[in-house]
């Protein structure tokens, strides 16, 4: 594989943004070859990016059915388990069961949705990673990488397109 | 939602009614940069009296929490105030009434992000540390009230060598599960959106504060894939904190509706009567902080504004009207059609020695609301609002005190009718809410209170638009 | 849950004969001998929170110089259906499906009391304290019943301390428990004979016979509570000083 290096172009604003990225689609990058860091989220739609998927609700899901199954043991199980007579009531009681039953079915799934955030995200990430600060103050920032020769050209059609600052990422803990 | 008009009389009002546009925050950006450093300087700012205030409070909790519970722990139940017949005494008013305050952060957060209501955007966060305080308090206040606090972990549907299980035909069960869930899940959405302004402090900090920030906010940097996660989850917590919120304080009010034989409780309202209430007093909570943060913490009037003490005020006055609505149910069936015990129940919360409590209840959930709140000046004066949430909460915790400890006081065998009087508990409630306010302070000044990029993405889909010859606010579909 | 080594004993019952109760406390007294109870003191007590497993109740009818008094001994009804049974989040009060009575365990118990408000008889006492026993009246406690410590629930258990003693020993002698033979520590000290307890599911027994009484009825029937305990009251049309 050809050397590369990673830039780092700042935008202020979201059409400067959108235009830079086209501009690097002229100039030949494909989508994987950018990486999109900003302070608010934006719609992919909005810089003309492709829309990313998440497996969140089929985290919720699976959380859900655990959730379910859980509960329906505390209630039922653990009579069966341990039987004890209480009140007239019957044995395996059912709306007790719904009860049980619902609430365990929303902890689990929205216990699975938490940790999935942080699990597709492969966060919490230490070590070093390519980022800015002012990404945080509301600045879009467009990485990319490219052939270490062509770095003028990609200077100039970032700073052509309103870029605020083009520079080498620099992975460093954050 | 699409565009939602709303006219902005701009050009040809009368100059009573002209409104600025840049008094509503949505259209009042700055830049994200200033927004961060308002934010920050808010946090980092603390005065004598700030740390004085810290102080007695943390005074307060010492000695009403830790040393009169400790009193508590060694004596026994008997150096509180309750008795045959009211065995549940102010220890469960006090559950009850913060699983209200709690209520307010999930109503606020949950309820009005689900409904797309833009003008949440700046309290969402302030509005769900309350709920988390109050939650801790709830748990609190439930520990307080066990005869064997020591023993309070056989709740805990543990498996152990005995093979014993905790009772799930028990409504204190359901409690026990209902509110752990509510804890779990009202701390974990207050994180998710946390995480980015952790990020955005981390960036802004140095010293300690900057190796505190960049653990919690465990290197979140805006990616693409951060922020579609981020916000899949949210949304996924918004829809499902709700239905939540309704189950806990509907299993909360089956504490009571499920006695077989005490008059007054076994009413089959009283499950929406409580989520009702709970409700009432919560967002009058939220009315409440919001107002002492504008006016304690620097740099916060930018964010919260008249408009959302106007808004949250009509918000009051509608559940205020719910309230009484179904008061009125669980009254009047009472009235028209109870036993013989029922009606002397009523007799003796309307005429009998702390008949005041009753009509507290009334004059403060109803009255005052009806009274004030439909006037817009009112409603945008925030000194007015705090008074009046102040009221409205002083009379919620006076209805859970008219429902548990004297509603106990009249029941089926009268040789045991007797007053119910509380000693201990009163110092314990003020620990509560020292507690309450203690945490609410060290975490204002450790934890971003207005979510910035939420703050920001309004700002971004908001705009002016001309319609005709009307100048209206428009809200786009940005996300 | 079934004795050890036996089948399930069946349903033991209690009669209060409300025409012949004078009021006298021999029943309370003994009943605190028998069972350890601890003594609260006067200030405690006039608070409500007298440790009474039965206790009378005195009603006044009626103005000078025609009043007349109601005493009414109140325990635990031991209800079929008990209220108090399903809602202990700990089992700390269950149903003894052998001896078809509401057991409370001690031990178990963490004190949360929503057996007591949910009890439509106020019968079931709190230990709000630790009350001293303060020497020589340790002396007076039976071996047979524990001791219970602040921040547990406890009620009249039909004695069933005595109505184990009595299967173990009829057991032993290979012989049914004979009516009679199980006398709760109330029944015994009652000087009128107005409480009659034994096997309410024998059709031969004094109590099964007095409970079908024409002047029998139950507390707060309405409640479809089930309770173990038959009242009976005629009053003036049946010639006791009501």
């Amino acid at each position: 594989m050809a050397e590369t290096i990673t830039l780092l172009a700042l935008f202020e604003d979201v059409e400067p943004a959108a235009a830079g990225i086209d501009r690097l689609h002229q100039l030949g990058l494909q989508d994987d070859q950018i990486f999109i860091l900003s302070g608010v989220p934006l719609m992919e739609r909005v810089l003309g990016r492709p829309k990313q998927h998440t497996k969140i609700p089929i985290l919720a899901l699976a959380g859900a059915i655990a959730g379910f199954l859980l509960g329906l043991f505390l209630t039922f199980g653990t009579q069966i388990l341990f039987p004890v007579s209480v009140g007239g009531q019957p044995f395996l009681p059912i709306p007790p069961g719904i009860i049980v039953t619902t609430v365990m079915t929303l902890l689990v799934m929205l216990v699975f949705v938490f940790l999935g955030v942080f699990f597709e995200s492969y966060l919490p990430a230490y070590g070093p990673l390519n980022y800015v600060p002012a990404v945080s103050d509301g600045k879009i920032a467009v990485q990319f990488t490219c052939p270490p020769e062509e770095q003028p050209k990609f200077f100039q059609a970032m700073t052509d397109s309103g870029a605020k600052s083009v520079d080498l990422a620099e992975a460093k803990p954050l | 939602m699409a565009v939602t008009a709303k006219s902005l009389p701009l050009t040809d009002a009368e100059p009573s009614e002209r409104e600025d546009p840049g008094e509503h925050l949505m259209l009042d950006p700055r830049p994200r940069g200033e927004m961060n450093a308002m934010v920050m300087e808010s946090m980092q700012t603390t005065s004598r009296g700030f740390w004085g205030l810290t102080l007695i409070l943390g005074l307060v909790v010492a000695i009403c929490l830790f040393v009169a519970w400790g009193y508590l722990i060694a004596e026994g139940l008997g150096v509180s105030g309750a008795n045959r017949p009211s065995y549940w005494e102010l220890f469960l008013v006090n559950t009850v009434y913060w699983i209200g305050i709690a209520h307010a952060g999930t109503f606020v957060s949950a309820l009005l992000r689900v409904l797309k209501v833009e003008f949440r955007r700046p309290f969402t966060r302030a509005a769900e540390l309350m709920t988390a305080f109050a939650l801790i308090n709830v748990g609190l206040s439930v520990f307080m009230h066990l005869g064997r606090v020591w023993l309070a972990y056989w709740l805990i549907p543990y498996p152990n060598e005995r093979g014993l299980w905790p009772n799930f035909h028990s409504p204190l069960s359901w409690d026990f599960l209902a509110i752990s869930t509510y804890l779990v899940a009202s701390t974990l959405y207050l994180i998710l959106p946390l995480i980015p302004d952790l990020a955005m402090a981390r960036d802004r900090s140095t010293g300690w504060r900057k190796i505190f920030y960049r653990i919690l906010a465990v290197g979140f940097r805006g990616t693409e894939a951060e922020w579609t996660h981020l916000k899949a989850a949210m949304n996924i917590f918004a829809f499902t904190v709700l239905p939540i919120m309704f189950i806990v304080s509907t299993i909360v009010s089956w504490d009571f509706a499920m006695a077989t034989s005490r008059p007054g409780w076994t009413s089959s309202i009283f499950g929406p009567y409580f989520v009702v209430g709970a409700v009432h007093c919560g967002v009058a909570a939220v009315v409440m902080v919001l107002y002492i943060i504008r006016k304690t913490m620097k740099n916060m009037k930018y964010f919260i504004r008249l408009e959302h003490f106007d808004a949250l005020g009509k918000l009051m006055l509608v559940i205020s009207i719910l309230w009484a609505y179904f008061f009125f149910n669980d009254y009047m069936v009472s009235w028209y059609g109870g036993d013989t015990v029922s009606k002397i129940l009523q007799k003796f919360l309307e005429q009998g020695p702390v008949f005041w409590v009753f009509f507290t209840v009334l004059i403060c959930n109803a009255l005052v609301p009806w009274l004030t709140l439909w006037n817009k000046k009112v409603r945008r004066t925030p000194g007015a609002m705090f008074v009046i949430g102040m009221l409205i909460n002083v009379g919620m915790w006076f209805e859970r005190f008219m429902i548990i400890p004297l509603s106990l006081t009249i029941n089926h065998m009268p040789f045991t009718w007797r007053i119910y009087v509380p000693k201990i508990e009163i110092p314990l409630t003020i620990g509560t809410f020292a507690l309450f306010f203690l945490l609410y302070m060290i975490a204002s000044r450790l934890i971003p209170l207005i979510p910035v990029w939420e703050v920001q993405e309004g700002q971004m889909a908001h705009s002016l638009r001309k319609v005709g010859k009307a100048t209206v606010i428009s809200t786009t579909e940005i996300e | 849950m079934a004795t050890p080594n036996h089948e399930p004993q069946g349903k033991w019952g209690m009669v209060i004969d409300q025409d012949l109760c004078t009021g006298c406390q021999a029943c309370v007294t003994a009943c605190a001998m028998e069972n350890n109870i601890s003594f609260v003191g006067e200030e405690d007590a006039g608070y409500g929170r007298n440790m009474q497993w039965i206790r009378i109740e005195r009603f006044w009818t009626g103005a000078f110089p025609g009043v007349s008094t109601n005493f009414q001994p109140m325990l635990c009804q031991q209800c079929g259906k008990a209220p108090c049974e399903p809602v202990c989040p700990v089992f700390a009060s269950v149903h003894s499906d052998a001896e078809q009575l509401n057991v409370q365990v001690y031990n178990r118990c963490v004190g949360t009391r929503y057996c007591a408000n949910n009890c439509p008889y106020q019968v079931r006492e709190f230990n709000w304290r630790d009350y001293p026993r303060p020497e020589p009246l340790n002396n007076q406690l039976n071996p047979d019943v524990t001791v219970r410590r602040r921040g547990i629930m406890e009620k009249c258990t039909f004695c069933i301390q005595r109505i184990r003693r009595g299967e173990e020993q009829a057991n032993a002698e290979g012989r049914a428990v004979m009516d009679g033979e199980v006398v709760p520590a109330c029944a015994q000290a009652c000087p009128a004979n107005a409480i009659v307890f034994g096997r309410l599911d024998d059709p031969e027994s004094h109590v099964a016979q007095l409970a079908a009484s024409q002047r029998g009825y139950k507390m707060l029937e309405d409640l479809d509570t089930l309770p173990r305990v038959t009242y009976l009251k005629g009053g003036s049309s049946h010639g006791s000083n009501g």
